[in-house]
Formats: structure tokens, C-alpha cells, sequence
């Protein structure tokens, strides 16, 4: 430990080969080459869950939405959308865990890029099905690009979520190229598709030294786009609330209020695949200890924000307790929503101030079971803001059917649901499958830093 | 003897609604007449059975609207010549200043539902100021979006989606310079 300390760092990595390099490579794509019976389970659970999801849609649509959803008058929104907004949260870990510390120069982002982007895509691929199966006219989608009116932040929605996933695509396949030159020559014992594949998509790429400038330059150019389309989407979700007549959503605090949230949640989320990758995987090598104590750090920065917009957010309305939002406040402070309210503040905000405090809890282990209470009570922390939101409108609510005045989603809800986390899971999976999960490239260089010498990474 | 209750509450119930249908089987015919007393609009409702004037009758007065009727006040029952007096609003709003006026008896226990009807210049013509739906703003259609505004937002959707179209034309260009290598080599 003390030698490690007596190392200057400029001469840390003066050690590494091309023979170390090799051995990283071969770490790093063997989850390509084999799959155990596990990760076959794993992914036929995943299938399994998605069609379940597809099948409860398709009854949904094919019966009546009265009958088969709890969406009602007033819950016009259910948990598909308190869902939609936690996926366009997580979303925001491409953003974080990606482009903010690769511009920042946190080297420790190395290993976590590319896990963090494929998150991102699939969250935001995700977050829009689960807008689509919100819809009470699905087959009416197109009219929203061809009607749809440039003023409404529904179609700064539809553009900004369209866009953020056309970038996030792109910035993942950029740094995916020499990778995939890597997979075509190391990987030989795969089939022959897939090595077609590998080549097909690794566009010529020799390593030459114009080749790596023109890389680097795009991704910078793009890494420095998806920070404030990220921010964009989480801000304009936001505002898709803040601009509907609701007294809980009244507030100019919402759209920092919903970016504060996506960047604890981004950090919880990267904390839980960090774990699952350096376990499923074996890659304590490259996904070490450090990493959770920076994201331990991290997390604990985050609920800081998130806690700091909650006060904002609830408390200050909350000194003034006017009329109109007497109503919504009191309901979820010591209200029918009161043990629900205080549990995602306590889980979702003052579990992740404190317990990262200590060194001891940023292990692995204790880390990744705070990230998985984070995750849960940000789950309901977004549910809280949908459905309590739209019981208590400014007229009072009267003369109404009893099923209009509560809501708790319906078992097809539930399902299509759960889909949605199963289909974001099956594309983290299948990609790290088919793909590097751990730029090898990235991480060779982060080793190389500070040596001019070109490494050949083929 | 509590087996012939149910019996004897059934036949009692059939007697009622046959004697009020009974009592309920005489006619009457509603003449409605418009005047201007004063600076008032009334409105009388002359009720006639069997050619006398049927008193102490209750009369609805209605105007009709969009969807349904408006009801005008309570019921008036008819006075000893057969007539219901109504003061009638005059804010009534009208597109032409036309106004369809209902006078019914309901539900009355001697005579049957009876509606009559009949239009009078009694409406106050609403002027609507549209001068400002052809004005662009954000509460207006599509069409009509503020200029700046969607000039700001395709300049914002340019910019983004221009970078992302160098960002593909780079990869093309990386497969060029492949390309170049491979023929050097």
C-alpha cells in the first residue's frame, strides 16, 4: 500500500505493454465469445418479460382502456408516464457518467463510458414506448409530427427525445470503431455473421494516425452536444408538467428540480450496472474499488443538489401554504400520501446524504444496495409528482364515479411496466454480448496517458 | 296473512298509476304571447283546457341554447284567467337577437306534459372581437407560431442536427482515409 503511495502518478503507468494489453483485451471481450447458462437464463427472462409486456399492450388496445388501465378523467397519466419520466432520468448517465467527466478529465470515466451510453440509449428508447403506450390513440403518432404545433412542449418533447437518441447512437458507434476492428481480429471463434458484422461496421478503420484525429475531434464535438441535450430533455419533460394547470406543478423550480433528480438517479443507476458488470463479467480488474468510492462521492454530491431543489420545491410553497397548494402540500405531509412522501425523502435523499459519508459504505457492496433504495424511491419520488398532481386539480373534485378519485394501476399497467425495464435490461445485455461493454481502447489509453507514443490497438 | 301482503301492495300500486293515468288524460294547449311593459320583457303563458282557462297549473319557461334548454326562474302557476306571468331576462345572449322561448307543463296530476314554443327579438346580440385569432402567438395554431419563435427553433434544430450530420460524414470520412492506407500499403 505504502509503495503504491510512493509512486509518483506521471510515472504510474510506465510499465504498460503491449504484452499487458493483450491480456486486457482478452479480460475484455471474453463475455463475447462465451455465454454461460446463466446469461442464457438471464436473457430468455428478459425476452419473456418483454413479451409479456407486448401481449398486455396488445390487450390494452384491443379491449377497452376503461376496463383493462385505471387511467381515468383525472389520473389521466398513470405510471406510464411517472415511468417515462425515470427512463428520460436515467437517461441522463450518458451525460454524467460519460460526457461530463471525459470533458472534465476524470480518468476514472474510462471503463464506465461506453456501460453509461448504452444505459442512456436504452433508457431513452424506453421513455418514449413508454410515452407511445400512454397514448389513447397510438395510431394517431404521426399527426404529432405532422400537426403538431411548434409552440406545445409536447413536440419539444417528441424533437428533443428523438434527437437526444440520434446523438447518444452516434456518440456510442464513433468510439465503438476501433473496438470493433479489435473484435474482427482477436474474436475468431464466433460466427461468421458476426464477424461480417464487425467488419461491415468498423468502416476501413486502420489506425492511422488521420484516422484517430478525425475520431477524437467528432467525439469531442459530440460529447460536448449530448451535455445540454441531456439537460434539454430532463428540463423540457419537466416543463411538460410546469406548463399544465396543476397546483403542484406550479413552480418555476421544476425543470433544475427534474435535472437535479436525473443526475442522482444517473449515479445510483451506474453504481447498480458497475456492480452487476464487475461481477457477471469479471472485471474487478477494470471496474475496481476506487470507482465506487468516486461514486459514492458522487452520489452523495448529487442528493446534495437534489435535496437543496427539494427544499425549493416543497418547503418554500410549503412557509407560504396559499390556498391553492395548501391542498396538494398537506396531502402528501401528513395526508393519505404522507408515509409514501417521507419514505423517498428519507431513501431517496437523506439515505444517499449520509450513509456515503463513510468510506466504509462506498464498497462495493454496501454501495450498490443504497444506489438500489435510491433507484426505487426515485421510482416513486417521479410517481409522486404524476398521480398526487392530478387528484388534487384546482376545482374540487365532485359528483364524480368513485374509481375517478384514486388511482393504483391495473395488473396489464403493471406488466407493460415492467416490459419497459426488461426491454432496457435486454438492450444492456445483448449489446455487452456483442460488443465490448468496456471501451478497450479507452482503457488502454487512460494506461498510456502522459507517453506520446501512438499505440497500435489493433 | 303477511303472503298476501306483497299480493295487495302490487294491486294497489297497478290501481294508483291507472288512476293517475286517468287524471292525467286531460289536455291542455299553451299559448305564449310576448310584450314589452315598460322597459320589461314579459312573457305570458296562456293555459287552455276543453276551451276554459285551467288555473293554478304550473308553468316552466325555458330558452333554448347550444345543447339543452335554460330554465328561467321557477315554475309560475296560472292565475285565475289561465294565465302564468314571466319576467324575462334581457341579457340573454343571441347571435341575431333571436330567441326560441319553451313554456311545458310537467309532471303535472291532471293534465299531460304539453310544450309550446315561440321566437322573439328578446336576445342581446354578442359582439365578438376575433380581430386577434389571426394574430400569431403561442396559444395560436400551428400556422400561426410567432415568427421568432420558429426561427429560433429551426436555427436551434439546424445547429444540432447539422452537427450530427458532420458527426456521419466524419465516419465516412474515416472509412476514406481507410481507404488511402489500404492502397498505400
Amino acid at each position: 500500500m505504502s509503495e503504491n503511495i510512493n509512486i509518483p502518478e506521471s510515472t504510474k503507468h510506465e510499465t504498460f505493454t503491449q504484452q499487458e494489453y493483450m491480456v486486457m483485451k482478452d479480460d475484455l471481450l471474453r463475455p463475447i465469445e462465451k455465454i454461460g447458462k446463466a446469461g442464457k437464463i438471464w436473457i430468455a427472462f428478459l425476452v419473456a418479460v418483454l413479451l409479456a409486456g407486448v401481449v398486455a399492450y396488445i390487450i390494452q388496445e384491443t379491449k377497452s382502456k376503461y376496463v383493462t388501465t385505471s387511467l381515468r378523467d383525472y389520473t389521466m397519466w398513470g405510471i406510464y408516464i411517472s415511468n417515462f419520466l425515470f427512463m428520460v432520468a436515467i437517461g441522463l448517465v450518458g451525460v454524467l457518467m460519460s460526457a461530463i467527466l471525459k470533458l472534465t478529465n476524470f480518468e476514472w470515466y474510462r471503463p464506465l463510458s461506453r456501460i453509461a451510453e448504452v444505459i442512456a440509449i436504452g433508457a431513452i428508447m424506453f421513455g418514449g414506448i413508454s410515452i407511445v403506450v400512454a397514448m389513447g390513440r397510438p395510431d394517431r403518432l404521426l399527426n404529432l409530427f405532422l400537426h403538431g404545433r411548434i409552440q406545445s412542449p409536447i413536440i419539444w418533447d417528441v424533437i428533443g427525445i428523438t434527437t437526444d437518441l440520434t446523438a447518444c447512437i452516434i456518440l456510442l458507434f464513433i468510439p465503438l470503431i476501433p473496438s470493433l476492428v479489435t473484435c474482427k481480429n482477436h474474436l475468431k471463434n464466433l460466427p461468421k455473421w458476426q464477424l461480417k458484422m464487425y467488419n461491415m461496421l468498423s468502416f476501413g478503420w486502420q489506425g492511422t494516425p488521420e484516422q484517430w484525429s478525425v475520431l477524437k475531434k467528432t467525439m469531442k464535438v459530440l460529447t460536448a452536444l449530448v451535455i445540454p441535450l441531456g439537460v434539454i430533455i430532463c428540463t423540457i419533460t419537466a416543463w411538460l408538467f410546469a406548463t399544465t394547470l396543476r397546483a403542484e406543478w406550479d413552480s418555476t423550480n421544476f425543470g433544475a428540480y427534474f435535472v437535479s433528480n436525473a443526475f442522482l438517479l444517473s449515479v445510483a443507476v451506474m453504481t447498480l450496472a458497475t456492480f452487476i458488470f464487475r461481477k457477471a463479467y469479471n472485471f474487478e480488474k477494470y471496474l475496481t474499488e476506487m470507482h465506487f468510492d468516486k461514486l459514492g462521492q458522487a452520489l452523495v454530491l448529487m442528493a446534495l443538489i437534489h435535496g437543496y431543489f427539494n427544499v425549493n420545491e416543497y418547503l418554500i410553497p410549503a412557509y407560504k401554504m396559499s390556498g391553492l397548494h395548501e391542498n396538494t402540500l398537506l396531502n402528501l405531509f401528513t395526508g393519505k400520501e404522507a408515509a409514501f412522501y417521507w419514505s423517498v425523502v428519507i431513501f431517496g435523499i437523506i439515505v444517499p446524504i449520509l450513509l456515503p459519508l463513510f468510506p466504509k459504505m462506498r464498497k462495493p457492496l454496501p454501495l450498490t444496495i443504497i444506489s438500489i433504495v435510491v433507484l426505487i424511491a426515485g421510482w416513486f419520488r417521479l410517481y409522486l409528482i404524476v398521480i398526487p398532481g392530478l387528484l388534487h386539480p384546482y376545482l374540487p373534485i365532485q359528483d364524480v364515479p368513485a374509481s375517478w378519485t384514486h388511482y393504483f394501476p391495473s395488473v396489464v399497467e403493471m406488466t407493460v411496466v415492467a416490459a419497459t425495464f426488461a426491454g432496457l435490461l435486454l438492450v444492456v445485455t445483448l449489446f455487452s454480448r456483442y460488443f465490448p461493454i468496456i471501451s478497450v481502447w479507452e482503457v488502454a489509453e487512460g494506461e498510456l496517458e502522459g507517453k506520446e507514443e501512438i499505440f497500435n490497438y489493433k | 296473512m303477511k303472503k298476501y301482503n306483497y299480493f295487495l301492495a302490487t294491486s294497489l300500486m297497478i290501481l294508483f298509476s291507472i288512476a293517475t293515468s286517468f287524471a292525467q288524460d286531460k289536455e291542455a294547449k299553451i299559448t305564449l304571447t310576448f310584450e314589452k311593459i315598460d322597459s320589461l320583457n314579459v312573457c305570458k303563458a296562456l293555459v287552455m283546457s276543453e276551451g276554459q282557462p285551467v288555473i293554478e297549473v304550473p308553468v316552466k319557461l325555458s330558452v333554448k341554447r347550444l345543447f339543452a334548454n335554460l330554465p328561467i326562474g321557477d315554475a309560475i302557476a296560472t292565475d285565475s284567467t289561465g294565465v302564468a306571468t314571466f319576467e324575462f331576462p334581457n341579457d340573454i345572449p343571441s347571435k341575431n337577437g333571436k330567441l326560441t322561448i319553451f313554456a311545458s307543463i310537467v309532471e303535472d296530476e291532471n293534465y299531460m306534459d304539453t310544450e309550446t314554443s315561440g321566437e322573439v327579438n328578446w336576445g342581446t346580440v354578442v359582439v365578438t372581437d376575433n380581430s386577434n385569432v389571426d394574430e400569431r402567438s403561442f396559444s395560436a395554431g400551428r400556422d400561426r407560431a410567432p415568427i421568432y419563435f420558429i426561427a429560433i427553433s429551426l436555427v436551434i434544430l439546424g445547429l444540432i442536427w447539422g452537427t450530427l450530420l458532420f458527426a456521419v460524414l466524419q465516419v465516412f470520412k474515416i472509412k476514406k482515409l481507410g481507404k488511402i492506407q489500404e492502397i498505400k500499403e
